[in-house]
C-alpha cells in the first residue's frame, strides 16, 4: 500500500504537466484579452509534431519537442490572423480551428504514416544521488526534463507577465485595449504575438502527452485535456502558480485512477475514465458556486476584438 | 506651485518625418447591401472550396476525378442520393438543434452528448419492450428527446442559475455521456447474440420506415425544420428569442423572460439533438453503435454558422454537407483518403466564411 | 508667435457620415483656450485627430510652426500633446504607478515603477492632488481617476493638454478647484486646450474660444466679449426655452420607495436608506454628481437589479404593491427611459419595429403566442414616428444602432410613452442629445405630467433638473440627503451635492 501510494505521487507530475502548460499558456492568451478556444487542436498539433520530428529524426525527442512548439506557434497564425486581424468571433474561430487542427493531424498522421508508430520518447532523468534517497527521491528527483523545467518555466512566465514592461502591457491590452491603445502599444501586435507564444506552451504540452506519456501517436491522443486546461484556467482566475495548483490536482486524479483498479478496488472501467471530465465539471461548480455575485478576476476585455475607429 | 508641475523641455522626439503615404484605416460598417453581402460570402466559399480542392490533389485525388467524385457520383448515382438524402436528415436535426441554441445565446457544444443520450432512450424503450408495438415509435422518438433534453438541462441551469461557463461544461459532458455510452455497450447492453460491444437490433417496428424507397427520416427532419421556422419567425416566444440574442441585458429591461426563454431555447435544442442520434441509430445499424454520434457536433455548428441561424437555409447547407459527408466516404474507399479530410474541409469553409465577415463588417479606408 | 497646435482644414469622415468638415483651430503656448460645442458637434472628433487618435482624411496638422503627420498616439505624446478623455483611458485594476508608467514606459519595470511613483508624488503635492501611487485606479473616485489622468500626461511632458469635458463629472466646487489648477499649469507655458459645452466654464476660466457647430468651426472670440445668451446662440444656432412650467396638479402618491439598499459586486454599498415617494402629476428630480449610487437606483426601479432590502411599491387600483422585474414593473404602468439606451432599452441590431413593438407583444396586441402580425407592429411603429419625430428612419426594418443618439432616444421614449404609463422612471434622458432633441424630451415629460404620470428624473444635469422638477432630492454617496421644493436654489442645492449638510 505504501509501494502504491509513492508511485501514485510521484507519477502525478507526469500527469500533471500537459494541464499545467496547457494551462499556462491559455492564461497567457487570456490574459491579452483573447478567448482561447483552440487549445485542444493546438495540442494536438504539438503531440503529432513531436512524434512526426522523433520518427523522421530517427530520435532527438527533446529537439522534437522544439519543433513541436514551433509548429503549435506557426498554427495558431491562424487563429490569430482570424480573431486578432479580422475580428472575427473568438468562439467560432476556437472552435473551427480545434476543427480544422483535429482534421489535419488525422489526414497527415495518416498520410506520413506516424499513426501507431511507437517512439522512444523522452525517459526519467535520476538527479544522483539525490534520487536514491527513499520517498523524496523517487518523488522528486526522478522525473523527465520537462517536469523539471516546469518550475523555472513557471517561474519565468509569471516574473514577465507581473514584473515587466512587457507583461504590464499584454495586461493592459487584456484588460483595456482602449486604454493601451491611448497609451500607445500596438494592441494588434501585442494580441498577436501572444497568442504565438502561449501556443508555443499549449504545443509544448501536446507534445508531452505523445513523446513523454504515450510515446505514439493515435487520433485524438490528447482526449478532452485542452478542454479541461481552459476550466483549470477559470479555476486559476487566470493566475498561473493557482493553475499549476489545479493541474497537480488533475494529475493526482489521472494518476490514481489506474493504480485504484491495481489496488483491487471495484470500479467499473468507463466510470473510471469519466472521473477527469466530472471532476472539472465539479470543481467549475465549485467555482461558481463561491464567487457567486463576486469578482471572478477575468480579463476585462477578453474575448473583445478592439478597432480603434468604432463608433455607433 | 512650483516650477516642477509642467515640463518646460520642448519636446521634437521623434523629429523624423513620415512620408505622405498611404495610410490603411479600418472603419466599422454602418451597412452595407445585401448584395455586397452575397458577393463577399461566396467568394470566401469559392476560396474555401478552392483550398480544399488542393489539399485533396496533394493527398492523391487525381485532379480531374474531382468534380465527378464530389457531383456527378453523389448526385448520379442511386445509392449515393439515397446515402446523401437520408444522411442529410440528422444533419438538418443538429443544424437546427445549434441554431435554436445559438439564438438565445447558449453555446451548445454538447450536441455529440445528446445524440447519444438520444440513442440511449430510444434503444431503452427498444430493450424493454415499453408499450404497444404500434405506438413504439413514436414512443421510442419521445424518450430519445426527453433524455436529451434532460442532459442539456444540466448544463442549462447551471449557466442560468450559476453563470458555469456553457462551453465547457457541453462540452465535458459529451466525454462523459460517451464514456457511459461505451460502459453500456461494454457492459449491460453488449449484444449477446454475436457478442459485439453493440446494443441488440431493434425489431422493424421500431425503425423509421421508408417512403418510396428513401428513409423515412427526410420526411420527418423536413417537418421539424418548418415547425422551427414558424417558431422563430412567427410566434411570440421567436421574438422574444431575437431579443434574447441580440442583448439579454436589453431584453431583461423590456420586460421579456430572459431565463424562461433561454431554458426553453436549450431544452429544444437538446431534444433536437436527441432526436437527430435516434435518427441515426435506428437508420444506420439499426442499434446503439460506439461511436455512432462522431463528428456532428462540427457539423451541427456549421450547419448554424452558415445558416446564419435560419431553419430554412439551415436545411439546405444540411443537404450540402451530406453530399460532402458521402463524397468523403467514396473518397475513403476509392483513394484511401482518411475521413478525418471531411472535417477539415468543413473547417476550412467555416475559416473561410468567418473571414468574409471580416470584410461584410468592417471597411478599409485608404487616406493619402 | 506661432501657435503651439494649429488644425487647419481637418476633414474626417466615418463610413460617409462627416464628423469634421474642414475644421480649424489654433492654441498658444499659456492660453487656456476653450472649445465650445453641443455633443455631436465634432469637438471630441477633432481632438482625437490632434491626440493622432484619428487619422484625418484631409487637412494639416502644425506643431510649432512645422507640419506633421501623427503615426498614433504615442507619437501625439512624444511631441508634446496630452489627452485628457472624457471617458478615462485608465487600466481600472492597475495602480495609479502602473497606469502612468504604461503611458510613459521605462526600461526596466521595478525601476520604472520607483521613479514614477516619486515622480507622481512630487507633482501630486505642487498641484496639490493629494494621489498615491499605490492606490487601484477602480478604487479611486471620479475626480481622483481626473486627476490620475493630468498627471499621466504631465509625467509625458506634455506642453499641450487637451481636457474633455473636464467638467462633466465633477461638482461645481471640484469642477473649480480643477480649473484653477489648470490656469495654473497655463501660467507657466502650456497651451490648455479646454473642451466643454458648458458656458459659465468658458466665461470664467477661458481666455479665448472656439465655437463648433455640425462638425465646422463657426468662430473664435474672445470670451468676455460676449454675453452667455451670445455665446449659446453661437453653439446652438437659435436658442431655445425651456418648457414653459404650469403650477402642478398633485394626486396621490403613485410610486414609494422605502429604504432602497444595494451593494455593489465590489462590497461597496451604492444605495442606502433611499425613501421618497411621487405624486401624480408630480416630477420628482434625483439630483447629484455621477457615480453616487444613480445607476444602481434607476437599475433597481426599472427591476434589473435586485435590492439587498427595501422596498419599490406602486400604486395598483387604489392599493400599494410591491413591484420586482421589469416585466411587473411594466404591467403595473411603468415606463422606463434608461441612461444606457443600448444596455437598457434598445437591441441595436434589431429593426426599429421590432424595438418599437415589443412593448405591445406580451400584451397580445399584435396577435396570439401562436402568430405576431407583422402588418400590425409596422403600421404601429410607423404612426409613432411620425408622431414622436423620430428623424433619419429610411426603412422600418432598418437596424435600431443606426440612428443617431437622439433619434434612438425618442424612439425609446415613443415605445414607453406609448401606453400612457403613470409612472416614468428618466435617467438623464438628455445625456448625449443636441438642443433640438433635449427641448423634445423635455417637453414630453412636461406632458406626461400635465397627463398625471408620476416621473422620477435621475439626472447628472443640475439645470436640468432644477428646471422641470417640482421637488428635488439631492443624492450623495448612495444616500438621499436632502429635499428641496420647487423652486430650488441652486446654492443650496450644490452645496447637498458635495456633502454639507
Amino acid at each position: 500500500m505504501n509501494e502504491l501510494f509513492i508511485n501514485w505521487i510521484a507519477n502525478t507530475p507526469g500527469y500533471a504537466a500537459p494541464y499545467a502548460l496547457a494551462a499556462l499558456g491559455l492564461i497567457l492568451c487570456e490574459r491579452a484579452g483573447v478567448l482561447n478556444l483552440t487549445a485542444e487542436g493546438i495540442m494536438l498539433v504539438g503531440a503529432l509534431s513531436g512524434v512526426g520530428a522523433t520518427l523522421t529524426m530517427g530520435g532527438y525527442p527533446q529537439l522534437a519537442i522544439i519543433i513541436a512548439m514551433i509548429m503549435a506557434s506557426l498554427v495558431s497564425t491562424l487563429f490569430a490572423t482570424m480573431t486578432v486581424l479580422l475580428r472575427v468571433n473568438q468562439v467560432i474561430a476556437g472552435l473551427a480551428m480545434v476543427f480544422f487542427c483535429q482534421g489535419l493531424t488525422a489526414l497527415l498522421g495518416n498520410l506520413f504514416e506516424w499513426k501507431n508508430q511507437p517512439i522512444t520518447g523522452i525517459g526519467r532523468i535520476d538527479v544522483w544521488p539525490l534520487s536514491e534517497i527513499p520517498v523524496i527521491g523517487h518523488i522528486f528527483f526522478s522525473q523527465d526534463l520537462i517536469v523539471f523545467l516546469i518550475i523555472p518555466i513557471f517561474y519565468l512566465v509569471n516574473r514577465v507577465l507581473t514584473r515587466s514592461m512587457v507583461g504590464l502591457r499584454l495586461r493592459a491590452v487584456g484588460e483595456s485595449p482602449e486604454a493601451s491603445d491611448a497609451a500607445g502599444i500596438n494592441v494588434t501586435a501585442y494580441r498577436f504575438l501572444t497568442v504565438m507564444a502561449g501556443s508555443a506552451l499549449v504545443g509544448l504540452a501536446g507534445a508531452y502527452i505523445s513523446v513523454a506519456s504515450t510515446k505514439i501517436w493515435v487520433d485524438g491522443v490528447t482526449a478532452g485535456r485542452g478542454w479541461i486546461a481552459l476550466a483549470l484556467v477559470i479555476f486559476a482566475r487566470w493566475r498561473p502558480w493557482r493553475a499549476l495548483l489545479g493541474a497537480l490536482l488533475f494529475g493526482a486524479i489521472e494518476s490514481a485512477m489506474p493504480r485504484i483498479a491495481a489496488a483491487g478496488i471495484k470500479v467499473p472501467q468507463y466510470f473510471m475514465l469519466m472521473l477527469p471530465y466530472v471532476v472539472t465539471l465539479g470543481v467549475m461548480i465549485w467555482v461558481a458556486w463561491s464567487k457567486r455575485g463576486g469578482a471572478t478576476d477575468e480579463p476585462g476585455a477578453l474575448g473583445q476584438p478592439h478597432v480603434r475607429e468604432e463608433r455607433r | 506651485m512650483s516650477e516642477d508641475a509642467i515640463s518646460t523641455v520642448p519636446n521634437p522626439a521623434t523629429s523624423k518625418r513620415r512620408l505622405h503615404g498611404i495610410r490603411f484605416n479600418l472603419e466599422v460598417r454602418r451597412d452595407i447591401s445585401p448584395w455586397w453581402q452575397a458577393a463577399y460570402l461566396a467568394g470566401f466559399i469559392a476560396l474555401g472550396i478552392g483550398i480544399s480542392a488542393i489539399i485533396l490533389i496533394w493527398a492523391g485525388v487525381p485532379a480531374g476525378d474531382l468534380i465527378d467524385q464530389f457531383l456527378v457520383e453523389t448526385l448520379t448515382d442511386s445509392d449515393n442520393l439515397r446515402s446523401v438524402l437520408f444522411q442529410g436528415a440528422p444533419f438538418i436535426l443538429v443544424g437546427l438543434s445549434a441554431s435554436v441554441a445559438f439564438r438565445a445565446r447558449f453555446w451548445n457544444l454538447g450536441l455529440e452528448g445528446q445524440m447519444i443520450w438520444g440513442g440511449i432512450g430510444a434503444t431503452f424503450i427498444s430493450i424493454h419492450h415499453i408499450g404497444p408495438e404500434a405506438l413504439r415509435l413514436p414512443i421510442m422518438i419521445f424518450a430519445a428527446a426527453a433524455c436529451a433534453m434532460a442532459w442539456v438541462a444540466i448544463a442549462g441551469q447551471l449557466k442560468l442559475k450559476l453563470a458555469v461557463n456553457e462551453i465547457i461544461s457541453t462540452l465535458l459532458m459529451n466525454y462523459v455521456a460517451l464514456n457511459f455510452l461505451y460502459h453500456l455497450l461494454y457492459g449491460p447492453w453488449r449484444d449477446a447474440t454475436d457478442g459485439f460491444p453493440h446494443s441488440p437490433k431493434y425489431a422493424d417496428f421500431e425503425r423509421l420506415p421508408d417512403f418510396f424507397s428513401f428513409s423515412g427520416a427526410l420526411p420527418l427532419a423536413l417537418i421539424t425544420a418548418l415547425g422551427v421556422w414558424w417558431l422563430v419567425s412567427f410566434t411570440r416566444f421567436g421574438f422574444y428569442m431575437k431579443f434574447v440574442q441580440a442583448s439579454d441585458k436589453v431584453a431583461g429591461a423590456v420586460g421579456i423572460p430572459v431565463a424562461r426563454i433561454t431554458l426553453v431555447s436549450v431544452l429544444l435544442s437538446g431534444a433536437l439533438a436527441g432526436i437527430a442520434g435516434f435518427v441515426v441509430a435506428s437508420g444506420q445499424e439499426g442499434r446503439l453503435i460506439q461511436n455512432f454520434s462522431d463528428g456532428y457536433l462540427f457539423s451541427g455548428i456549421l450547419i448554424a454558422f452558415l445558416s446564419r441561424n435560419n431553419p430554412i437555409v439551415a436545411v439546405i447547407v444540411a443537404m450540402l454537407v451530406s453530399m460532402l459527408f458521402i463524397s468523403g466516404q467514396s473518397l475513403q474507399v476509392f483513394y484511401q483518403i482518411p475521413f478525418a479530410m471531411v472535417q477539415l474541409v468543413q473547417a476550412i469553409i467555416v475559416i473561410c466564411v468567418a473571414a468574409s465577415e471580416f470584410l461584410i463588417r468592417h471597411r478599409i479606408h485608404i487616406v493619402r | 508667435m506661432t501657435p503651439a497646435l494649429d488644425l487647419v482644414d481637418i476633414r474626417k469622415t466615418f463610413d460617409g457620415f462627416v464628423a469634421l468638415d474642414d475644421a480649424h483651430f489654433s492654441a498658444y503656448a499659456g492660453e487656456v483656450h476653450a472649445l465650445l460645442g453641443e455633443n455631436g458637434a465634432g469637438k471630441s472628433s477633432l481632438m482625437n485627430v490632434a491626440c493622432g487618435l484619428y487619422t484625418p482624411d484631409a487637412g494639416q496638422m502644425l506643431i510649432d510652426g512645422a507640419e506633421v503627420s501623427l503615426a498614433g498616439p504615442s507619437e501625439a505624446s512624444a511631441r508634446g500633446i496630452g489627452m485628457v478623455h472624457q471617458h478615462f483611458k485608465l487600466v481600472k485594476p492597475f495602480t495609479v504607478a502602473e497606469n502612468i508608467l504604461l503611458a510613459n514606459p521605462r526600461r526596466s519595470f521595478a525601476k520604472g515603477i520607483r521613479e514614477i511613483s516619486d515622480e507622481i508624488r512630487r507633482r501630486s503635492d505642487a498641484l496639490g492632488f493629494n494621489i498615491d501611487p499605490t492606490r487601484r485606479v477602480g478604487e479611486l473616485s471620479v475626480a481622483e481617476q481626473q486627476r490620475t489622468e493630468i498627471l499621466k500626461v504631465l509625467v509625458g511632458g506634455a506642453r499641450i493638454l487637451i481636457l474633455d469635458e473636464p467638467t462633466a463629472v465633477l461638482t461645481d466646487q471640484e469642477a473649480e478647484t480643477l480649473l484653477t489648477t489648470v490656469r495654473g499649469i497655463a501660467a507657466q507655458g502650456a497651451a490648455i486646450i479646454l473642451v466643454t459645452h458648458k458656458l459659465a466654464d468658458v466665461k470664467k476660466f477661458a481666455d479665448r474660444v472656439t465655437v463648433m457647430r455640425g462638425g465646422k468651426t463657426v468662430a473664435t472670440i474672445d470670451p468676455s466679449t460676449k454675453t452667455t445668451d451670445e455665446l449659446t446662440e453661437l453653439t446652438v444656432g437659435a436658442s431655445l426655452p425651456l418648457p414653459a412650467r404650469t403650477p402642478g396638479h398633485f394626486g396621490r402618491r403613485r410610486i414609494e420607495v422605502i429604504n432602497l439598499r444595494c451593494t455593489r459586486a465590489d462590497g461597496h454599498i451604492a444605495l442606502e436608506d433611499a425613501s421618497f415617494y411621487v405624486r401624480a402629476g408630480e416630477i420628482y428630480g434625483i439630483a447629484g454628481v455621477s457615480g453616487n449610487g444613480q445607476s444602481e437606483l434607476a437599475e433597481a426601479l426599472m427591476g434589473v437589479r435586485t435590492p439587498e432590502s427595501g422596498l419599490i411599491q406602486i400604486e395598483d387600483a387604489g392599493e400599494a404593491v410591491s413591484a420586482a422585474s421589469p416585466a411587473r414593473m411594466r404591467a403595473l404602468g411603468a415606463a422606463f427611459i434608461p441612461a444606457d439606451r443600448y444596455s437598457y432599452a434598445l437591441a441595436g441590431s434589431l429593426s426599429i419595429t421590432e424595438n418599437f413593438a415589443v412593448g405591445g407583444v406580451g400584451t397580445g396586441r399584435y396577435g396570439s403566442w401562436a402568430h405576431l402580425r407583422q402588418s400590425a407592429m409596422k403600421k404601429d411603429a410607423e404612426e409613432a414616428i411620425g408622431a414622436f419625430d423620430v428623424q433619419g428612419v429610411r426603412t422600418l426594418s432598418q437596424k435600431a444602432a443606426l440612428l443617431s443618439g437622439g433619434n434612438a432616444q425618442k424612439l425609446v421614449i415613443a415605445r414607453e410613452f406609448s401606453r400612457s404609463p403613470n409612472v416614468i422612471v428618466a435617467h438623464s434622458p438628455s445625456r448625449g442629445l443636441d438642443a433640438r432633441a433635449t427641448a423634445a424630451v423635455h417637453s414630453r415629460l412636461m406632458s406626461a405630467r400635465e397627463a398625471g404620470a408620476a416621473v422620477i428624473l435621475i439626472s447628472e444635469d443640475l439645470d436640468e433638473a432644477l428646471a422641470l422638477s417640482d421637488r428635488i432630492g439631492v443624492m450623495t454617496h448612495g444616500r438621499l440627503v436632502a429635499e428641496f421644493d420647487a423652486p430650488a436654489d441652486r446654492q443650496q442645492v450644490g452645496r447637498a451635492m458635495v456633502g454639507h449638510v
